[in-house]
């Protein structure tokens, strides 16, 4: 057998492996791939959209993206009859089933340039929302950035009417009280500081005042 | 005949399969019989040597038989058919029986909300059950639905009941079914309503009362 017939049957067996196993292939272009599906609300660069209630998720960190995935897929998040958007993410969720597509699509995700957040018109006062922002700031950093070893994810960067929604979930039970999701469960906990929409929009406030 | 295919888990499965197989039956045997005349005519008066086609102009009154008379016959099926149909269209759409029970039924994209109306067998009380993608009715017991969406046209589609009914946001659609097997079944949108159509199926278990009654109190249990 020649060099360039060994070849070819060596390009052919890799082909078929990563046809057959995408995890096999290169993550970020099998990402790329599977985010056709998501950028349909989520906007091409992740840049997230208003008008579909869609968060921006470019730039994320990659276990965060993983992480809220698995929590679509079991149902820990999504799972409240009134959580309209959640219902919404949980069947894409179920859309990405291969081993390995879900840490793919979270690595291309991650792998995006986080744009300018989009504003709403929250008219929270960002200085009383400095004072509530230190229970948060325990877990999310005094700068918003995250902990990934308290499973706390980055703020800057988020569009102030999503996180006032998550907020809001939380607070009500739409988010955060699924079996079994415990970091939800802490979060469920910590919003408590928030007594009323007020604080929440201060907190808001706050939060879109960090830089990224 | 379809049951053999798809479970008939509800009495209008069993009206509308009774038309499907009287539409079958009727149109079936006659499309028999005018095949076999027509290959027993071709058989016939196929060529033979010596003997010329002559054309047939379809005037004379024994041919214009051949016309006239399934003509009559096909207008006759018609008629039993369409009575057939709207017999069943009163049965299953037309009439509405006393209630049991009601539930309610909300499509979005892309999932369903179910309000069981709980033990008191009322909706818009404080036991109400809501689910998500997951109905639990009560064998043998009459249910009024009030189906409705929130965002987009979404249709209500159970196979083993034979209902297909759209879902339109800012009118609620009653209907009515009564569970007559014991079973789960699936659910699925049957209108295209957006990128996650093809992901907005669900679950019917149909249950004993005991069964019924014993979800609910687990379902109390977990607060809900």
């Amino acid at each position: 057998m020649g060099v360039v017939a060994a070849l070819r049957w060596v390009l052919l067996a890799a082909f078929v492996v990563c046809v057959k196993f995408p995890a096999f292939a290169d993550p970020l272009a099998r990402g790329r791939e599977l985010y056709v599906l998501c950028s349909s609300c989520h906007g091409e660069h992740g840049q997230g959209d208003r008008q579909r209630f869609a968060p921006a998720i470019g730039g994320l960190p990659q276990w965060y993206v993983e992480t809220q995935l698995r929590k679509f897929l079991a149902g820990e998040r999504g799972y409240h009859p009134d959580d309209t958007t959640g219902l919404q993410m949980r069947p894409m969720a179920q859309a990405v089933y291969r081993d390995g597509d879900l840490q793919a699509v979270a690595t291309y995700v991650a792998s995006l340039r986080p744009l300018p957040a989009q504003r709403s018109q929250n008219t929270g006062n960002a200085s009383r929302g400095q004072t509530l922002y230190a229970t948060c700031a325990a877990c999310h950093g005094a700068d918003g950035k995250g902990n990934e070893a308290l499973k706390a994810p980055k703020l800057v960067g988020q569009a102030d009417w999503y996180l006032i929604d998550q907020l809001k979930k939380f607070r009500s039970g739409q988010r955060g009280a699924g079996p079994g999701d415990a970091t939800g469960a802490q979060m469920r906990a910590m919003v408590n500081v928030l007594p009323d929409d007020n604080a929440i929009a201060d907190v808001v406030a706050y939060i879109t005042t960090l830089q990224p | 005949m379809l049951s053999w295919l798809v479970p008939q888990a509800s009495t209008s499965a069993r009206d509308i399969d009774w038309l499907f197989a009287l539409i079958l039956v009727t149109v079936g045997f006659w499309f028999v019989v005018a095949q076999a005349a027509l290959f027993t005519f071709i058989f016939r008066f196929r060529r033979r040597p010596g003997v010329a086609a002559s054309y047939i102009s379809g005037e004379r009154k024994e041919e214009k038989r051949w016309i006239s008379r399934p003509h009559a016959l096909v207008i006759v099926c018609d008629v039993v058919l369409i009575v057939g149909a709207l017999l069943t269209w009163k049965a299953v759409k037309q009439d509405l029986p006393p209630a049991d029970e009601r539930i309610r039924i909300v499509a979005q994209q892309w999932a369903w909300v179910f309000v069981h109306p709980g033990p008191d067998g009322k909706l818009d009380t404080e036991d109400d059950v809501r689910t998500v993608n997951d109905l639990r009715l009560k064998i043998d017991t009459t249910y009024h639905f009030e189906l409705t969406s929130r965002d987009v046209v979404h249709s209500f589609s159970v196979p083993a009941f034979r209902l297909k009914q759209d879902a339109v946001p800012g009118r609620i659609v009653t209907g009515w079914f009564r569970p007559t097997r014991l079973g789960t079944y699936d659910i699925q949108c049957a209108e295209i309503c957006g990128i996650g159509h093809a992901l907005m199926p669900a679950r019917l278990t149909i249950e004993t009362p005991a069964e019924h009654a014993a979800w609910y109190a687990s379902r109390s249990a977990q607060g809900g």
